[in-house]
């Protein structure tokens, strides 16, 4: 079998990124640390079970992005990943999902996988887009929010379960080739062992220039990114923190919670 | 706002509408300079009781797609049929709320539709959608470059709500022949994690990744014992971590709470977690961002550390005599 799983490279965490209104996008700081989607360590993982209950299956990576990505498609393969492929985007702007979904799938056409994994959705943007839209420019099916799967025999259908609102799950059966987006808790990751870290580390990853690939012209722009709208803000409890501990107590009291 | 035809596609469960679905309405309502029109899917058997729900609630005019493929729920013949059904009608907007269902196949719709489709959106502005980014830190303004577009609505995107009309809209039950589905749902399975003790608590103090690490889930148990009616709750990262069971889950994929008193410490406030507590009577948040996401639906706001606010709290509760 041959699976492609898409990983996204996203930044730790929001407090070190700041809005560039010039490039309508936002800038990261000096301290920001990059890593995995998490949504995509699940679906990395959900591969490597796969190979290890069917066999005889190659797992690609593939990601988008500058430079740096690269460390991302090398953590894929120290989890034990096959093969890692680096579509090259040096702008750093925002990419939106159908551009995404036409340079995979301008990637993943001419492979013929048979099934093709990710996150139910990327932390930074949070479209839940990608999946969808590349299963659709490849006449693939596909199914988000996978909490289940099992490929039958013969690898022309998988089994699987979609979390739906509440946990409630849907069943079904979808043909293959198929787009499936993982959600989290489907299992729990791996940390790499340190025979997969050692090969990862010399492991030499597919480069292709993003520019190179036909990609359809994007069906929209970003135009601003900006703070939330201040709305309905609460009030804010002020002061020393032993101030604030007492105001908070007050609250209570007067709401006869405690 | 939108010169294409609107519509808002109408989701419902063996012909009990969600809820979201009418949040949808009211959203396409005001971006639309005509009425909008509602399209549902359905098997044969709710047909006619869908579409006559819905035009009544609505005021609005029903088409309803019936078939027996489309009984229950798939992306495949959702969108198969619904690009059948838009194809040839020019320019579309075509509205849908963001449940797991929507955000399922509005994106494969997209594609054949030729359509930009922009997901979980929470407003109109001026030729532009807002939606939430960076776990509700920032908001992005998208505009469309395409002339027909597919839109995922969150719960709340409209302010307008409109009352129920006076006179229902027209109905028109459309019966499609069958059509060749792959896939196949072949039932439901309920949800593991319904968590009777989150139902009866009066008091909910819930945790998110914000607490740091597993250690300082003694500090949220110790403020929940304060409470005499109080239970544990968990945003689904905390619960991905392995650091609470997943019965303590709170949001769209877990459980839906409405206690007095809502404590969410460390939480950031992602809206699939808001969209589970949103409804608490009092709700007060801890977090040491102060442009976290959870204080724009908190009553009250504390920017604090918690590993250190959560003791001193607890200590002069107690000096003050419990």
């Amino acid at each position: 079998m041959k699976i492609l799983v898409c990983v996204k490279q996203v930044c730790d965490s929001a407090d070190t990124i700041s809005i560039n209104d010039s490039a309508g996008w936002i800038t990261y700081g000096r301290n920001t640390v990059f890593r995995m989607n998490r949504y995509d360590e699940y679906a990395v993982e959900e591969a490597l079970r796969i190979r290890e209950r069917l066999g005889d299956t190659i797992i690609d990576v593939l990601s988008i992005g500058p430079e740096r990505v690269g460390k991302t498609i090398r953590r894929a393969l120290e989890m034990g990943a096959d093969h890692g492929i680096h579509v090259l985007f040096e702008e750093e702007r925002y990419m939106d999902p159908a551009e995404r979904a036409s340079l995979i799938a301008s990637v993943a056409g001419k492979r013929k996988y048979d099934l093709i994994l990710m996150g139910i959705m990327a932390e930074d943007d949070m479209e839940c887009q990608v999946g969808g839209l590349t299963a659709e420019m490849l006449g693939y099916e596909c199914a988000t929010g996978v909490i289940h799967q099992e490929i039958s025999q013969g690898l022309a259908e998988v089994s699987l379960e979609r979390e739906l609102e509440g946990g409630r799950r849907q069943c079904l059966t979808m043909r293959l080739p198929a787009v499936l987006t993982v959600q989290s808790g489907i299992n729990t990751p791996r940390y790499p062992a340190l025979t997969h870290v050692l090969k990862a580390r010399s492991a030499k990853l597919e480069c292709i220039e993003a520019h190179e690939l036909p990609v359809l012209p994007s069906p929209q722009r970003l135009v601003r990114m900006d703070l939330p709208e201040e709305g309905a803000k609460g009030e804010f409890l002020e002061g020393t923190q032993h101030e604030k501990a007492r105001a908070l107590l007050d609250i209570l009291h007067e709401h006869s919670l405690l | 706002m939108i010169n294409a035809s609107v519509s808002v596609i109408a989701l419902h469960e063996k012909g009990r509408v969600a809820k979201e679905t009418y949040e949808a309405v009211d959203f396409a309502r005001e971006l639309s300079k005509d009425r909008p029109g509602i399209v549902v899917l359905s098997g044969e058997e709710e047909a006619e009781r869908v579409s006559r729900e819905l035009a009544e609630k609505t005021g609005l005019d029903v088409v309803c797609l019936s078939g027996s493929m489309l009984g229950e729920y798939s992306a495949e013949a959702y969108r198969k049929t619904l690009l059948s059904f838009f194809r040839n009608k020019g320019d579309v907007c075509i509205c849908i709320p963001h449940t797991s269902e929507g955000s399922d196949f509005a994106p494969q719709l997209s594609v054949g539709l030729k359509a930009c489709c922009i997901t979980s959106v929470e407003g109109i502005g001026e030729g532009v959608f807002f939606r939430s980014m960076f776990g509700g830190k920032f908001r992005a303004e998208i505009r469309p470059e395409r002339n027909s577009l597919v839109l995922t609505v969150i719960p709340g995107a409209s302010r307008q709500q409109v009352g129920v009309p006076d006179l229902p809209g027209a109905v028109k039950v459309i019966p499609l022949a069958d059509m060749a589905v792959s896939t196949r749902t072949q039932g439901f399975r309920e949800a593991e994690h319904a968590d009777m003790a989150l139902a009866k608590a009066e008091v909910i103090v819930s945790a998110g990744r914000g607490i740091g690490r597993p250690e300082n889930l003694s500090l949220i148990e110790k403020l929940s014992s304060l409470f005499p009616k109080s239970a544990i709750g968990a945003t689904r990262g905390v619960c991905d971590l392995g650091w609470l069971g997943y019965t303590h889950q709170i949001g769209s994929t877990g459980n839906t709470v409405a206690p007095k008193l809502y404590l969410a410490c460390g939480i950031s406030g992602a809206i699939q977690h808001v969209a589970g507590m949103k409804d608490s009577q009092l709700i007060v948040a801890i977090n040491t961002d102060v442009h976290a996401a959870i204080f724009r639906t908190a009553h009250y706001c504390i920017v604090e550390d918690l590993s250190t606010f959560i003791p001193l709290l607890i200590d002069i509760h107690l000096k003050r005599g419990g």
